[in-house]
């Protein structure tokens, strides 16, 4: 133990105030209907494809995206790099397209949770080119309260995933595709 | 009702006819006011200087001068919140309660203690009304758009009740003027450029007369509508009110 | 040099100043509609700020709690009492590791403690990756803003900047190049860096996690690369339970930018197998604030910005005006607690106008502490001499009644006769800059009065 972290504690409890009481959150409610989610994923630059069922996804891909990409991914048989966790960084770098399963989203602002699990590799969501995230319609809340509630436990790593990477650092500029994903598509399921 | 009439330093020396109006507008309303003569100033200048205990001795000569009366009304919002809100410093005999918790600023005096919601006169003007944060947001006569669009207010209301009196919609509904006090001499630049930006958005959207329940930022937009020579009359909403009313 | 000095500068371009105004302002009205759209946004507000003060109120506790999780997750924790210990603790970790190259996103915590310069000094490649960041470290300038860094540029600046530094055409400041100019270049950085830093939104006491808000997905990727993440986050960063980052993250992007929610907003809990994760909790005058009564809620601070956008000084004078890590509101009442001489008149950079306090997601009253840090300027001497003897004087005038009374007469009397060059003379009378003065009457209300009563 460091001697600056003894000073440092002995520092906040000499000049932190009384106890105040911690608040209980209350669960917001609102609207979780796929409208909701679908306006505002497009209202922050992303883009949600109705899929009829599961077994329609390869072909759905295909049409969304040029034949020559190269794709990781999970869920579809044609993905043809391979991914995992020990994927040299040279490999990452060259995917085009990551397709991977989002757990849940939410219709308050458009993102999808997506833990480590499902991302073969934690870079992979943000080194892709293009990222689509496979989302159940059932599996919508509506606010964040909700969300968190669903998550008792974030795992090593996870993140909520709103839309494609952007920036508006010059001349508050909306530019997309800063420095992860240039598109994101929520494949609806 | 006993009422004291607060007239702000700066009112009593350079606008001597806002504080006739409000004690004339008061009298139209039914109200006699009086003018306890040992008053001065609200001590306001020291305090926002970082000199607050310098202003102790002028806390005290106001409570000594509005102690004997049930309401203090004053035509300045930013004065009556400094006696709310910053008296906290000296001691709190039930003289200083008193005179804090009943001094007034006009308009919230006419609404909110005399009732009166509509003022039955007539001001065929395209009138832009300045909102003053400490009225605004200090002592909540209008609503704040950084909480709700919706633009609403005391002094809004009873200019609005005025036949053919129409509002100016601003481009910056409720942004400051750039007065603040000592502010306008210690950061002269940023606060004559906040002012002029001020009576730019009011030109921009067609105010000839230029009003408020406060005289100090008033003061300060007078003196850039003066120096621009701008077609713009600058009135303190007592003196519009007083003016018009039958 | 003061604030009005400085702020004078950045007034003498008026169409600039229009500019940085108009851009801002747009901001702020981002916020609002996003705000107004949002039923429950002042319950959140009161909620976020009732969260923050019970943790202050028990961060011994929390921050211990902090500990004890993350090294369970397998994280490695450090405490740095001042910004030279942060430093020190960053540099040993990257030379444990022999590492040269660093990528780091967006931190205001490594700004306070001026990481950058003291890592280039000691021979590393220190690179900043989001974007508004790594352009004006390529023009080595400090951030003007917190969440918007280079809000103080023009594209055209911009593309002076990449034309020399990233090779550009030159005239070129179309801001879709421009960023993918960047993105190219800081790929290749991300892709050969063995250390990644970032700063830290939110840690989670109750899972030891660090919880990281990006647009441009700079921290992930720069993180989830390399091999080694250090994250660097003062020690007000903590919240008790995950739960609460439901209220945190429902406020904090509506109130910077107006969106509902950053493109990325991750929990970084373990280290990647075979990988390593550092967390540099730092207290560098954090609990002398916290020691403050008047003070100690400005810790509260999530550092979304709103402040700034909202503030009619800020956006007329610039964030660089005020010569600090975190400009604006915010920066006026934390600055005076890191160094009061230095930043003593940051305080009166302001009208008191009260709509800082009213943005505040967390309801910090600013603008009441920035009155309360005037008083503690004026009692330690750190006001000009000339306003502490004239406000003295004052106050006497003030005080007595009659002499008021005569002053006045003798005053307007002055103003009414003496040539108006004279009385708007710029160099001595700050008014007369833009103003004229009030025409003064003859007779004072109190004369007025007077007479009505002989009547």
């Amino acid at each position: 133990m460091s001697s600056s972290r003894e000073k440092i504690l002995a520092a906040v409890r000499t000049n932190q105030p009384v106890e105040l009481p911690l608040p209980t959150v209350p669960s917001f409610e609102g609207d979780d209907s796929v409208e909701k989610f679908t306006s505002i994923v497009q209202g922050i630059g992303g883009t949600v494809v109705e899929v009829a069922d599961a077994t329609r996804l390869p072909e759905v891909i295909h049409q969304l995206f040029p034949a020559d990409y190269r794709i990781a991914s999970p869920l579809l048989p044609e993905a043809n790099v391979p991914v995992t966790a020990q994927t040299p960084i040279e490999v990452l770098a060259a995917v085009d397209l990551a397709v991977l399963q989002g757990e849940f989203g939410v219709a308050e602002n458009g993102s999808i949770w997506v833990p480590e699990a499902n991302m073969l590799h934690r870079a992979l969501p943000m080194i892709t080119q293009h990222l689509a995230l496979v989302l159940d319609r059932r599996n919508l809340v509506a606010t964040m309260h909700q969300a968190y509630a669903r998550i008792p436990s974030v795992g090593g790593y996870g993140t909520f995933l709103a839309g494609p990477s952007k920036t508006a650092d010059i001349e508050q500029s909306l530019v997309i595709g800063a420095h992860g994903a240039r598109s994101m598509v929520v494949l609806l399921v | 009702m006993k009422v004291a009439l607060f007239i702000p330093c700066y009112v009593d020396q350079f606008y001597p006819q806002v504080g006739i109006a409000t004690l004339q507008l008061l009298e139209k309303l039914g109200v006699r006011a009086d003018f306890p003569k040992q008053q001065t100033c609200c001590g306001q200048p020291m305090a926002n200087s970082g000199c607050e205990r310098d202003a102790i001795p002028v806390y005290h000569n106001f409570v000594d001068a509005f102690d004997g009366y049930e309401y203090v009304v004053g035509p300045a919002g930013s004065c009556v919140y400094h006696v709310r809100k910053h008296f906290d410093i000296i001691e709190q005999t039930p003289a200083v309660q008193h005179v804090r918790t009943n001094t007034y600023e006009l308009f919230d005096f006419i609404l909110n203690v005399l009732g009166i919601n509509e003022i039955p006169g007539s001001f065929p003007h395209k009138v832009g009304l300045h909102l003053s944060c400490h009225g605004q947001r200090g002592l909540h006569q209008a609503n704040e758009s950084e909480m709700t669009p919706v633009r609403d207010g005391q002094l809004r209301r009873l200019l609005s009740s005025m036949q053919g009196l129409e509002l100016t919609e601003l481009d910056r509904n409720d942004e400051c003027c750039g007065f603040g006090g000592t502010f306008c001499v210690s950061e002269a630049g940023i606060s004559a450029r906040m002012g002029q930006d001020r009576v730019a958005d009011h030109v921009r959207n067609g105010t000839r007369v230029l009003t408020g329940g406060d005289m100090s930022c008033l003061m300060h937009l007078e003196g850039i509508v003066r120096r621009a020579k701008l077609p713009i009359k600058v009135m303190h909403a007592a003196e519009i009110l007083n003016g018009a009313i039958l | 040099m003061s604030h009005s000095k400085r702020s004078n500068i950045f007034l003498l371009d008026a169409e600039r100043t229009t500019w940085h105004d108009e851009t801002l302002w747009f901001v702020r009205q981002k916020r609002d509609k996003a705000v107004y759209a949002t039923p429950e946004f002042q319950e959140l507000r009161q909620l976020a700020s009732d969260i923050k003060d019970h943790t202050l109120s028990r961060l011994d506790f929390y921050l211990q709690q902090f500990e004890e999780n993350a090294r369970r997750n397998g994280v490695q924790v450090h405490w740095a009492a001042d910004a030279h210990e942060h430093n020190q603790i960053v540099l040993g970790l990257l030379k444990r590791h022999g590492a040269t190259r660093v990528v780091k996103s967006k931190s205001m915590l490594t700004e306070e403690c001026h990481l950058n310069p003291y890592l280039i000094k000691h021979g590393v490649d220190v690179v900043d990756t989001d974007l508004g960041e790594r352009i004006i470290q390529l023009r080595d300038e400090a951030p003007s803003h917190v969440v918007l860094p280079a809000i103080h540029l023009k594209k055209e600046d911009v593309g002076d900047t990449f034309h020399l530094h990233l090779g550009t055409e030159k005239g070129n400041n179309d801001p879709q190049q421009l960023t993918e100019t960047a993105r190219q270049h800081l790929r290749e950085k991300f892709l050969v860096s063995e250390v990644a830093i970032s700063g830290v939104n939110f840690a989670v006491a109750e899972t030891g996690s660090v919880v990281v808000c990006t647009n441009e997905g700079n921290a992930d990727l720069g993180v989830n690369l390399a091999k080694v993440h250090i994250a660097c986050m003062g020690m007000e960063k903590l919240i008790p339970r995950l739960s609460d980052l439901s209220v945190f993250t429902r406020i904090l992007t509506r109130s910077a930018t107006g969106q509902p929610i950053t493109t990325y907003t991750s929990h970084f809990s373990k280290p990647a197998e075979g990988k390593e994760m550092h967390v540099v909790i730092v207290d560098n005058g954090r609990t002398k604030q916290l020691g403050r009564p008047d003070f100690r809620n400005s810790l509260k601070c999530i550092r979304c910005g709103a402040c700034m956008n909202t503030c009619p000084v800020y956006r007329r004078s610039g964030g660089h005006s005020y010569d600090f890590t975190i400009p604006g509101p915010i920066g006026a009442i934390l600055s005076p607690n890191i160094d009061m001489r230095k930043h003593a008149s940051l305080p009166f950079a302001s009208t008191l106008c009260g709509s800082c306090t009213d943005v505040c997601p967390v309801k910090i009253d600013i603008h009441t502490q920035l009155y309360k840090w005037r008083q503690v300027l004026g009692q330690e001497g750190e006001i000009p001499a000339s306003k502490k003897w004239s406000m003295r004087l004052l106050s006497r005038v003030l005080s007595k009644p009659a002499v008021y009374g005569l002053g006045g007469k003798v005053a307007r009397q002055g103003l009414r006769f003496l040539p108006h060059g004279l009385t708007h003379g710029k160099g001595y009378n700050p008014w007369a800059i833009a103003r004229e003065l009030p025409e003064p009457p003859k007779q004072s209300f109190r004369e007025w009065y007077a007479q009505q009563a002989v009547k």
